[in-house]
């Protein structure tokens, strides 16, 4: 029999850090493939009630043919979609504070309104 | 919430994901996307009001160019968090495609293998060989975008893995932003030329570093007069793109060349393109490649290549967000690129400066069509061009008649 076909780098390079500390981009690395096991569960948890509302029983032959079609793709991309937001909320309130407005101005004017009364 | 992009386009040779790989895939693109779009779509603001303030209150000027601006954004902790997401995102795109592909294997290549082989075999296309095809440094020194044995990585004498690999990979890549086929630049392309010159009618068509054929399979529909022929230095890449076309039943010739010396004799085409190619060769390549072109097109012929726009012509900032690949994806070659005027080179190349000719081109799949029409009519606003997935859908296009 012929050897497994096997895919391997070529040439990489060196690994590049972003934070004074590698460890914490291997942290961010470690944190997203954890986020899309846990991703890759949901859409199966999915397969399952999908397949159970629809046959009242399955097999696990029935989920590892199961494809969603356009409505599945869809439904299942925006969960996702929502789930990535949830999880990466911090870094993306750090954005909308600075693009909405400041924040701390409006806390002031509140704080000042409130006092008033 | 977000783009929801339509899922790729099942074809007899695409390797086919399992339940789990798919929903694994699934994530990918949609992580990268949301990296790029929502956490990236932030980078701007960062350096706006945070990065940049902070550099002109120490140093009484503001930054002067990409390096300056490199050096200062990557203290920022948001543009090291998206630093560190980007290129997470990237690896977790390729290895998502890895066990699919190596799965599919060796059957895919025997399958292929039979198509190929057999010149009895009713076919629409063709696929022409040359293993003495010589390999420069830039196609095979390192693995570009961080695709794991790049383009060229050829284990056995019928080894297609490469291409499909690819093949699937760039759909997961691009979020499926380039359309269900990943065509979106190639229909793009094509379909300018054909609105924009309606006289020109071309009989024969080559499309330069083709790989699998994702931007080249929509000439066929846009020119279904036409003869189109694409080449590519990679034998795995070609034989895939041939193996593909056919299963689509699209008439492509593919040669495996190497597009600095064409086998084709002078004056041969009508159209010569090209679709994000020129970042990935070195610059004395595209000077020869450029001369290949001027050399294989026919008097009264059209020339025109889509790639990422000049650094010159941006402000620090976006040049800085455009070079971030350079340095950190794997795209050696991307700044001697994007520092490269493309007239200059392109008159270099023995074409007349008054012939020269650049077009910004919506992208089909997801612009208005009134905007593509005003692109056709030559009055299209300039707006964002950094032509980054997710974030503009303006290709910039060089090129010129001979």
């Amino acid at each position: 029999m012929a050897e497994p076909i096997k895919i391997r780098p070529v040439n990489r390079g060196k690994r590049p850090h972003f934070f004074d500390d590698p460890a914490i981009d291997q942290l961010f690395a470690i944190v997203m493939a954890m986020s899309a096991e846990l991703s890759v569960l949901w859409d199966r948890v999915d397969t399952t009630e999908r397949l159970l509302d629809q046959k009242g029983t399955l097999s696990r032959a029935d989920i590892e043919a199961f494809r969603p079609d356009e409505k599945v793709h869809t439904e299942r991309t925006e969960r996702r979609n929502a789930y990535i937001d949830r999880i990466f909320r911090i870094i993306r309130e750090e954005r909308d504070s600075l693009v909405a407005h400041d924040k701390m101005t409006e806390y002031r004017e509140l704080m000042d309104d409130l006092s008033k009364n | 919430m977000g783009i929801v992009a339509k899922p790729q386009v099942d074809h007899a040779f695409l390797a086919k994901p399992s339940h789990d790989e798919l929903a694994r895939q699934s994530y990918a693109s949609n992580l990268r996307m949301y990296t790029l779009a929502t956490i990236g779509g932030g980078m701007r603001t960062v350096y706006d009001k945070r990065v940049k303030p902070q550099f002109e209150k120490a140093q009484g000027r503001a930054p002067k160019d990409e390096h300056e601006v490199r050096k200062v954004m990557l203290k920022d902790p948001y543009a090291r968090a998206w630093s560190s997401m980007m290129r997470a995102a990237q690896e977790m795109v390729w290895e998502s495609v890895v066990p699919t592909v190596e799965r599919a294997q060796p059957e895919l290549n025997n399958r292929i293998e039979a198509l190929v082989g057999k010149p009895g075999v009713n076919k629409m296309g063709s696929l022409s060989l040359d293993p003495s095809t010589v390999k420069p440094k830039y196609a095979t020194a390192v693995d570009i975008h961080l695709m794991p044995g790049n383009y060229e990585t050829e284990r056995t004498p019928n080894d297609a893995t490469q291409g499909a690999f690819y093949d699937r990979g760039v759909y997961v890549y691009q979020g499926g932003m380039g359309g269900d086929n990943c065509h979106g630049i190639g229909m793009s392309l094509a379909t300018f030329i054909a609105r924009k010159f309606p006289n020109l009618k071309p009989k024969k068509i080559l499309d330069i570093g083709c790989t699998v054929g994702h931007n080249l399979v929509p000439y066929c529909d846009v020119f279904p007069d036409a003869e189109i022929h694409g080449v590519d230095m990679s034998a795995p890449v070609m034989r895939y793109a041939h193996a593909r076309a056919e299963a689509m039943g699209k008439a492509v010739h593919f040669h495996q060349m190497n597009a600095e010396s064409l086998k084709f004799p002078d004056n041969s085409f009508d159209v010569v393109t090209s679709v994000i190619l020129f970042h990935e060769t070195s610059r004395t390549a595209l000077r020869q490649i450029l001369k290949e072109c001027h050399r294989v097109l026919k008097p009264g012929g059209l020339m025109l290549h889509m790639e990422l726009p000049r650094t010159a012509t941006m402000d620090p900032y976006d040049a800085f967000y455009l070079d971030w690949d350079a340095y950190y994806n794997n795209e050696p070659y991307y700044q001697a690129y994007t520092a490269t005027d493309m007239k200059d080179v392109i008159v270099g190349a023995g074409f007349a400066p008054d012939k020269y000719v650049e077009y910004l081109i919506p992208d089909l799949v997801w612009c208005d069509p009134a905007e593509f029409d005003a692109a056709v009519r030559g009055d299209l606003a300039r707006g964002n061009a950094l032509a980054r997935w997710g974030e503009s859908i303006k290709w910039s296009t060089y090129g010129a008649w001979k």
